[in-house]
């Protein structure tokens, strides 16, 4: 049985959280959509992507937010570079 | 004409406005958000040209206020130390820019506190309605106040000094010049260019940008200098 990690925000302002791969999968479709990605493609990549970051994350109790981003944009370069850079990159536009 | 040369100075003042990214950050991250969000093309054109409007308003309500209020300080005639002061804020601006407009990490990072950088982002998440997205596009320009002040501030003083019925044309000159690149980048998102592409240009270009901006605030002190203070010397005498 998978353990449960957990997932410390960034800032550490909100509370630490259960990892959820259903928040993770939509934004990794969020931001294939947001590349033009068709729609099916996005859902392939982001389940893929998913699977990656939940094995990763299978012998790790607690991990902070920013690492599951790193790894997801790691895993998401494989399939979709442009996707991956936008990603990685989301919250250093402003 | 008379009017040329202080239009041409207003229309620099309105590209180095330009040349200033907060708002094209802003309007690039909603972009992303709303494809991302599955919104209709329909929607999609409702909000940019929303954001648009208000950053279009919100300047040429700033400019108008910034002359309204230095004409009330000055009248028409504006004294030749008033030109200097501005000159000095120019230059000052110009190596502010240099030093630490964009921050020295990777992306698009701006100078702004985080805490307001974090707010306007939290903002753009969850716009989803044209005036929402209306007073986004206002409050992005009033966010970035600290820098466009100087060029604010010049083309406000230039366009006290043109006759009155140049000067709707010089309001009309600087909204032009300052929002033209905004214009293209909205148009592009809105017919469906990429917006990583986008960010990725803005990304990799983001030194060269810094430095256009810090130059054209240098230029545009040059010109005021040459056009309006050491003219003034040359004909009271040099006094101020």
């Amino acid at each position: 049985m998978t353990a449960i990690s957990y997932v410390v925000k960034r800032g550490g302002k909100r509370p630490t959280e259960a990892f959820d791969p259903d928040k993770l999968k939509a934004s990794i479709v969020a931001t294939c959509l947001s590349v033009r990605t068709p729609e099916g493609q996005a859902e392939a990549t982001a389940n893929s992507v998913t699977d990656v970051v939940t094995r990763w994350l299978d012998d790790k109790p607690e991990v902070t937010s920013e690492d599951i981003r790193r790894k997801a944009a790691e895993a998401l370069a494989k399939y979709h570079p442009e996707a991956a850079h936008l990603y990685k990159h989301h919250h250093m536009v402003i | 004409m008379d009017a040329i040369s202080p239009l041409a100075s207003i229309a620099l003042a309105g590209l180095i406005h330009a040349s200033f990214q907060l708002s094209i950050s802003t309007l690039t991250l909603l972009g992303s958000r709303a494809i991302g969000a599955k919104v209709t093309r329909v929607r999609l054109v409702k909000l940019v040209g929303g954001f648009t409007l208000g950053a279009v308003i919100m300047t040429l309500l700033l400019l108008s206020t910034t002359a309204l209020w230095l004409q009330s300080i000055f009248g028409s005639i504006v004294p030749n130390l008033a030109w200097a002061m501005a000159c000095g804020l120019l230059m000052g601006l110009s190596v502010a820019v240099w030093i630490f407009y964009y921050r020295r990490e990777p992306g698009t990072s701006l100078w702004l506190p985080r805490g307001l950088a974090r707010f306007l982002m939290d903002r753009t998440k969850k716009t989803r309605i044209t005036a929402e997205a209306f007073g986004l596009g206002m409050t992005s320009v009033v966010a970035e106040i600290l820098f466009i002040a100087g060029p604010v501030i010049v083309a406000a003083l230039l366009i006290l000094g043109l006759p009155p019925y140049w000067q709707l044309a010089g309001i009309a000159v600087y909204g032009l010049t300052s929002l033209l690149p905004f214009v293209v980048v909205a148009l592009l998102i809105a017919n469906g260019y990429s917006i990583s592409k986008l960010q990725r240009w803005r990304s990799n270009n983001k030194g060269f940008l810094q430095f256009i901006a810090g130059c054209g605030l240098i230029v545009l002190a040059f010109c005021v200098y040459v056009n309006q203070v050491s003219d003034g010397i040359a004909l009271t005498g040099g006094g101020f």
